[in-house]
């Protein structure tokens, strides 16, 4: 395609015409280095890897500059699919968190089904075996001017997730959903896979030692290339606006969680295979940029070159080269792998597992070797349609974005006390935002593999026991308030932190690693690009200052994440969402708790005071209709000190139940105890000070309240102090209701029955 | 003695449920739906786990029921050989005709629907711990051997088709009068309510496990597997070192094969 010698106007539109993405400017950078006129087939390659998806062009410098990625614990940190942290000395969990944002608010059955499709693979090529995903969900406001769609896309999703996560069997064990009106056009679909591996079986996504002299094999496996997911990255890299859904509708990919599960059996035999040969090979999912940019990301992390021939591919149809290049078919991998291995390896997929059979046109196919020049070369037809430096392709560009705060006006309002505080829990109760989240998990199943200990419902965080024999579990947690994020895109980062934190250890694990996918408006507008960098500042901050436990001054690291910009249709972008997912690792499952109160009589006590901090509540956002300015703030000593007192009194076995404070306040919190319990809760807040009980009782500064172990309660208060903590007694656990009392006089008195019916319709009619 | 777990294209549940059979000391293998057939002949016993068959293409099971080692497990059946079908194993059991009676197809497990005060209330998939009352004899069936009439079982279910109906009354009738109804989905107290969310899934009779005549093939719903040890059961349930209820059943099997060879 000619480049050279045309006019900056002339070269926009032949760009635009061909459906190209990319800048005039970056265009000419390509001209340059090939020293002529880059083929169609170059261009889309380029265009693909150089999306703001594949190649982090406007994030990295950020993410470079502040996120924690190293840990005494860190096995492999953000360079590849997936993230790895080690468990003992033999296992690690590997850990991966994506956004499926744009596809699932155009096609939502499709977009969140590929979201678990791909995510899942990411762990997999790790040579792990997948434990277990969450889904945090963001949708538009399901009462406001968009509901009929809201409530589509939110089902469509639900329905996307569950039709492909129980037909592949991999269980989910956590996730989070939030309504609110800047999600109208934009919806949020993050999904979190976790796996399990072996630290001496971990399978690397690059070109093994030696694979280009040996002229390896490069073999693909899966489903035949096609069209579909065709510009998929590209799509992803822009605003959505409504008049081009249409032709959006065809980058969106189709995913088949049936091949998928013969695929990751087959996969299993690989790994297999080349443990008992003791070789090593190079394994990666096909997903953003497709074959191109597994392949090339591939042979550039080895440092070698690559040949490709495009006849040699299992095919869907005839198509033209660029898009079997980086079309986004699902349910494929490729394979770097030693010439003696060829047969054996083609036997596992095309015999053994009889891929032809199951799916048609489905096979492992050898479509090239690996080079020691470094050329990134794909024939076709017999015509040599690529021929680039492959590190210049992998390479990528990166921008330095301008930043700008974004100006609000948001003030703390003067809101009277309510009269009635029953008739306010009972809504904060029913709120879509609170309420029982019964409706979408049983959808899920939770359950298969076996493994899970604790379920979605059942506490803050998830945990499984994914290794036959041994006593750790692994605890899964997701959070972000994009409340506080409108507010603060600082403190939104940091309260996902430690929240997400806060949530593992209230069942008693410790937090191990982090994951962030950040999702925000368009980069290219200096007030958007200035609430990721404060996010990203704040999420960092936390990581760091909250401290791998029994290191001190270490971080948590963050080994896995993703950016995901362009959340955004003219009606504006969507509040800053980093969404963060948390692993905390149990010791001993048989020592983790749950939320439920078990026991009347037992004593409750509150970890951390009470601050004015209304900014952003559901009490602001329900009763009142404000946001408010006093968003909550991760003081981070005392964050630490809660955090480590729960999983040490968990670990004592002195308590029997926790729950982390966090929408709704503490009062929302008791109550939430007493959902799936037989048991009601006392509470008399005199001794918490003078705030006024409304203020009190619905501010979200962290805590946690929990029911300690009858006859330990000198115990737990020690472990408290010796973290220079004072927990305060607030209350018992009853045989009645859910009552708050100060002062002697009566502020709360709901019966279970109407606490329970408010909390358990909200999400169900809001997804009616 | 030797289990074999077979395993289609889609199935799901297969490391779980040959961890539970060894457990209960059996050996077992995971067995791949295209190895000859013959091969099967030599295991005492089969388990068809649960997952999503040929993705669940035309109806659940149907695909699968039409392999060749169905054909074989039939013929395995008829030898007295203990099967044990769980969730798309028990609708595979039913494609294939094994199950009621082993003279065709029978019944169906149709799609999940909820009804409560005469209204639908939700459809189609759904994971959650039922109650189940054991009501077949003791030791009329494979699968459930050493339960005695009346005991009470927490296992949990994930599927979206499940509602066990007939277009044949007869057929519901004959179940009941050769007591081949093995399980029934109860409240805690194991009273039968025919409604959500007792009756799970709409099953006719709150079915939710049967056996044949002879009562070697059992096929249930519901997930031994996953209630197999204490620690996979629900908050509730104080976290022990220990089996779950869900043991039974395997180790039913077991004792079944035992003493079938006395």
């Amino acid at each position: 395609m000619k480049v050279i010698g045309l006019a900056d106007s002339e070269l926009e539109s032949s760009l635009r015409k061909a459906g190209i993405g990319m800048s005039v400017s970056e265009a000419r950078s390509i001209a340059t280095i090939l020293g002529r006129d880059p083929t169609l087939a170059e261009l889309f390659c380029y265009d693909a890897m150089w999306s703001e998806h594949c190649s982090y062009k406007s994030s990295r410098a950020v993410l470079r500059e502040f996120l924690p990625t190293e840990g005494p614990n860190v096995v492999l940190g953000p360079v590849e699919d997936s993230g790895i942290v080690s468990i003992d000395d033999e296992w690690c969990v590997v850990i991966s968190h994506e956004s499926h944002n744009h596809p699932s608010q155009i096609l939502p059955n499709e977009g969140a089904a590929t979201g678990i499709g791909g995510i899942v693979r990411d762990v997999n090529c790790m040579g792990a075996r997948v434990v277990a995903t969450a889904d945090p969900l963001r949708f538009g406001d399901p009462y406001g001017r968009e509901s009929s769609r809201v409530r589509w896309v939110a089902e469509g999703v639900v329905d996307g997730i569950w039709q492909y996560g129980n037909a592949l069997g991999v269980p989910v064990i956590a996730g989070d959903v939030v309504f609110s009106r800047c999600f109208d056009y934009n919806c949020l679909v993050n999904v979190v896979a976790i796996g399990v591996v072996r630290r001496d079986e971990i399978i690397r996504s690059r070109a093994p030692p030696g694979s280009g002299e040996k002229g390896y094999d490069v073999i693909l496996v899966g489903k035949p290339t096609d069209s579909s997911g065709f510009g998929g990255v590209v799509f992803a890299s822009d605003t959505l606006r409504e008049e081009e859904e249409e032709a959006n509708r065809g980058a969106v990919q189709i995913p088949d969680p049936f091949l998928k599960n013969v695929l990751f059996k087959a996969n299993e035999d690989l790994f297999r295979l080349v443990r008992e040969e003791g070789v090593e090979i190079g394994f990666k999912d096909l997903g953003g940029g497709g074959l191109t940019c597994a392949s090339s990301e591939m042979g550039a992390a080895g440092g070698y070159g690559m040949e490709l021939d495009l006849d040699m591919l299992h095919v869907a149809g005839e198509f033209p080269p660029e898009v079997l290049c980086i079309a986004e078919t699902q349910e494929r991998f490729l394979i770097i792998a030693p010439r003696e291995l060829r047969e054996r390896i083609l036997r596992i997929y095309n015999e053994d597992w009889d891929l032809p059979n199951v799916y048609e046109g489905a096979r492992a196919s050898v479509i090239g070797r690996m080079t020691i020049h470094d050329r990134y070369i794909v024939r076709h037809r017999g015509e040599e349609v690529v021929n680039v430096p492959i590190k210049h392709l992998t390479g990528g560009i990166r921008y330095e974005r301008a930043w700008r705060p974004r100006i609000r006006n948001l003030l703390e309002p003067a809101v009277k006390m309510p009269e009635d505080l029953n008739m306010v829990m009972l809504e904060l109760l029913s709120s879509p935002n609170i309420a029982s989240r019964e409706h979408i998990y049983r959808y899920y199943d939770t359950e298969v593999q076996g493994n899970t200990v604790i379920r979605p419902g059942e506490a803050d965080a998830g945990l499984i026991a994914p290794v036959r024999g041994k006593d750790f579990g692994i605890a899964l947690s997701v959070d972000s308030n994009p409340f506080y994020g409108r507010i603060s895109p600082y403190w939104g980062g940091a309260t996902a932190v430690a929240e997400a934190m806060r949530n593992v250890a209230a069942i008693g694990a410790t937090p191990s690693t982090l994951t962030d996918c950040l999702n925000f408006g368009n980069p290219e507008k200096p007030e958007a690009f200035w609430e990721f960098r404060e996010s990203v500042r704040g999420l960092a901050d936390a990581a760091r200052n909250l401290w791998l436990k029994g290191y001190p001054d270490q971080p948590v690291p963050i080994v896995s994440g993703n950016v995901s910009f362009y959340n955004e249709s003219p009606e504006g972008a969507v509040d800053p969402s980093p969404v963060i997912a948390c692993v905390g690792i149990m010791k001993e499952i048989s020592k983790a708790i749950t939320m439920p109160l078990k026991e009347s009589g037992d004593e409750v006590y509150l970890l951390g005071p009470r601050f004015d901090e209304l900014g952003g509540s559901e009490y602001y956002r329900v009763i009142w209709g404000i946001t408010g300015a006093n968003v909550p703030v991760v003081r981070f000593p005392l964050e630490r000190s809660m955090i480590y007192t729960v999983i040490d009194a968990v670990d004592r076995e002195i308590l029997r139940a926790a729950h982390d404070i966090s929408n709704g306040g503490m009062a929302i919190t008791a109550a939430e105890m007493c959902m799936l319990s037989d048991h009601g809760i006392s509470i008399d807040i005199s001794s918490l000070g003078d705030m006024r009980p409304d203020r009190l009782l619905f501010s979200e500064s962290s805590g946690f309240i929990v029911e300690v172990v009858d006859g330990a309660e000198q115990e737990f208060v020690k472990i408290a102090r010796s973290y220079n903590l004072n927990p305060v007694r607030i209350g018992r656990v009853s045989t009645g209701g859910i009552e708050i009392e100060r002062d002697g006089k009566m502020l709360v008195r709901l019966d279970l029955e109407d606490a329970r019916d408010a909390w358990s319709s909200g999400l169900r009619e809001a997804m009616r | 003695m030797r289990i074999a777990v077979i395993q289609f294209p889609g199935t799901n549940c297969e490391h779980e449920t040959l961890v539970a059979v060894k457990e209960c000391g059996m050996d077992g293998e995971i067995f791949r739906w295209n190895r000859p057939e013959q091969e099967l002949c030599e295991f005492d016993g089969y388990v068809i786990p649960g997952g999503f068959s040929y993705q669940d293409r035309v109806r659940a099971g149907v695909i699968a029921s039409k392999e060749p080692v169905m054909a074989t497990l039939r013929e395995e059946a008829a030898n007295g050989k203990p099967i044990i079908g769980i969730c798309n194993g028990f609708q595979i059991l039913v494609e294939s005709g094994i199950l009621p009676f082993g003279d065709g197809v029978r019944l169906a497990l149709a799609q999940n629907v909820m009804i409560r005060g005469g209204e639908i209330v939700r459809r189609g998939y759904y994971c959650a711990w039922t109650m189940l009352r054991h009501d077949a004899e003791e030791r009329r069936c494979s699968g459930s051997y050493i339960l005695r009439r009346g005991e009470i079982l927490s296992i949990p279910i994930a599927h979206a088709e499940g509602n066990l109906v007939s277009s044949d009354k007869k057929v519901i009738e004959r179940l009941i009068e050769d007591d081949q109804i093995v399980f029934r989905y109860c409240s805690e107290r194991g009273d039968i309510i025919s409604e959500f969310p007792v009756n799970v899934n709409g099953s006719t009779e709150n079915i939710a496990g049967i056996c044949n005549p002879e009562g070697n093939v059992l096929g249930m719903m519901p997930h031994p597997e996953r209630a197999f040890f204490a620690w996979q059961l629900p908050w509730k349930h104080p976290r022990v070192r220990g089996y779950g209820p869900g043991r039974i059943v395997f180790e039913s099997m077991r004792r079944y094969i035992e003493e079938r060879r006395l």
